[in-house]
């Protein structure tokens, strides 16, 4: 929406800008502080409505090992037609100062599972259970960024998430995962900004800590930019103008999912062989995001989902493995399984900031 | 005697009206508006991302705010003073950004809030619902928001004036 001139009937005075030039703060102690946006940035979201859609591929499905090795059901594969699931989420500003930025959020996502043929009790029951109940996330967020002067800050991410295979009766808190990022940061001038820092990530499906880059640039002319927080997402951005924008990059998106409800069948109790699904895959894409109306965006996104893990891991007395890529431990997985890498689509209304 | 004092006083008073005749409009027009309550509003600000200074004007009952100075008051690309490229009407893409209403229409609250207004970000060519609040004499929180309060975002801007010599 465009503005329209409300004091057209008043005769304009003619403003000797220069009287504007040699100015300082009133108050002699005021600071300033850099802001988390650079110039140029798309805009973040404040409420998200989506639909993500993955094409069909093949899902093989390892044998399921016990606690002592030995194999529990063996494995299969079948053919998924779609994954697809309603993708939801919140983001409001709680505070927002100049020497501080504290944002809320909360999210939810469906993944159902559309099997061609319908898994029975004779097949694996990863297969089963994915089928009849699908995977889901229902999580709160908090983003706090503190400028520490006029160059430099701090970012802090966190999430709980709370991800498994339940239905409308939620998993107790106790299988609610972490996560977190902390960065410190430089802003060098309003179209730059850069943090290094260090994150507990579920991005790769199961725990790591890792080291995290942030690099969000435009350039002068506001054409070309990039937005990357690596290894999380890289994305490079053609700016056509601030109601239209491409990106061409990935994503990795990941989480444990418990596997808490039990399949039909004979398998047994899923729930006491305390298993989850470590989910982490690469999102290879073509974003389009562009304002429909004033500050509703609407944002496609389509490209391949290229699996990296989808396998089952069992938890030890309790507790997650950190393996941290097979340097600290390398225990088996409970189920070793391979996925095809289909093409996807997301779809999603958005309202964006101010 | 009393006479030539007379005459003394009336052409101070004749010399006196010329020199405020003289002095910047802008600042004339600030000591001749009669002063009603909201005024404080009044005055040179400055965003927090410091790239802009707005002057905050009263005409009848309403405030608004003109950009009067910006850091970089030139298209990179043209070299051209810099106008309204990102306004979505294309009328008033010509019009130069030095001089733009971006408050508009801001109404003094018995709460001492001024409300009803919008602003205009020039970067996105958007305009918002908008809230002002002084927290301090020196400082404003302006609250861009989309149809509720909740849905914005606030940014602290600061009053500028002369250096003290």
């Amino acid at each position: 929406m465009g503005q329209t001139d409300t004091t057209s009937t008043f005769e304009e005075e003619e403003i000797d800008f220069s009287l504007y030039d040699n100015l300082s703060f009133a108050d002699e102690g005021a600071k300033r502080f850099c802001s988390p946006k650079i110039e140029g940035l798309s805009p973040a979201k404040l409420i998200s409505v989506g639909y993500d859609f993955q094409g069909g591929y093949d899902l093989s499905a390892g044998d399921i090992l016990g606690a002592d090795d030995a194999v529990l059901a063996a494995g299969g594969t079948h053919r998924v037609n779609a994954t697809h699931g309603l993708r939801v989420g919140f983001n409001v500003p709680v505070v927002s100062k100049t020497s501080l930025v504290w944002q809320m959020g909360a999210n939810f996502w469906n993944t159902n599972y559309v099997y061609d043929v319908q898994p029975t009790a004779a097949d694996n029951p990863l297969h089963q259970t994915l089928a009849e109940h699908g995977l889901r996330t229902t999580g709160i967020n908090t983003t706090v960024f503190k400028p520490l002067d006029d160059k430099q800050f701090l970012l802090f991410q966190g999430s709980a998430d709370l991800s498994g295979t339940y239905g409308m009766d939620f998993m107790p808190l106790k299988y609610l995962k972490y996560s977190a990022a902390l960065l410190y940061g430089r802003r060098p001038t309003e179209r730059k900004q850069w943090g290094v820092g260090l994150a507990r990530t579920y991005r790769v499906g199961e725990i790591n800590y890792i080291p995290v880059v942030l690099y969000n640039a435009t350039d002068a002319l506001n054409k070309w930019g990039a937005e990357v927080l690596f290894p999380a997402r890289a994305h490079v951005r053609r700016t056509i103008d601030p109601r239209n924008m491409l990106f061409f990059g990935y994503e990795l998106e990941g989480q444990s999912y418990r596997m808490w409800r039990n399949p039909e069948g004979e398998f047994g109790d899923l729930r006491s062989e305390d298993l989850e699904v470590r989910r982490g895959e690469a999102r290879v894409r073509l974003v389009y995001e562009f304002s429909v109306k004033d500050f509703v965006w609407l944002s496609v996104q389509a490209g391949y989902r290229v699996n990296y893990r989808f396998d089952v891991d069992r938890l030890m007395e309790g507790e997650e493995i950190y393996r941290a890529f097979g340097l600290l431990r390398d225990d088996p997985y409970a189920q070793v399984n391979e996925l095809g890498n289909p093409f996807y689509l997301n779809v999603s209304l958005n309202l964006v900031s101010p | 005697m009393t006479r030539r004092l007379g005459i003394w006083a009336a052409m101070a008073v004749i010399a006196l009206g010329m020199l405020s005749f003289e002095l910047p409009s802008e600042i004339n027009s600030d000591v001749l508006a009669q002063k009603t309550a909201g005024d404080e509003l009044l005055g040179v600000w400055e965003p927090s991302n410091g790239r802009a200074r707005v002057k905050i004007d009263r005409i009848g009952t309403k405030y608004y705010g003109r950009i009067v100075w910006l850091l970089e008051p030139n298209d990179p690309e043209t070299g051209e003073p810099k106008t309204d490229i990102n306004n979505p009407d294309a009328a008033l893409q010509d019009v130069p950004l030095k001089g733009y209403r971006m408050l508009k229409d801001f109404v003094f609250q018995e709460d001492g809030t001024w409300t009803e207004g919008t602003i205009y970000d020039p970067l996105s060519g958007s305009t918002y619902n908008c809230v002002i609040k002084m927290t301090d004499e020196n400082t404003l929180d302006i609250r861009g928001y989309i149809g509720v309060q909740a849905l914005g975002r606030t940014d602290v801007w600061k009053r500028l004036a002369m250096p003290k010599r």
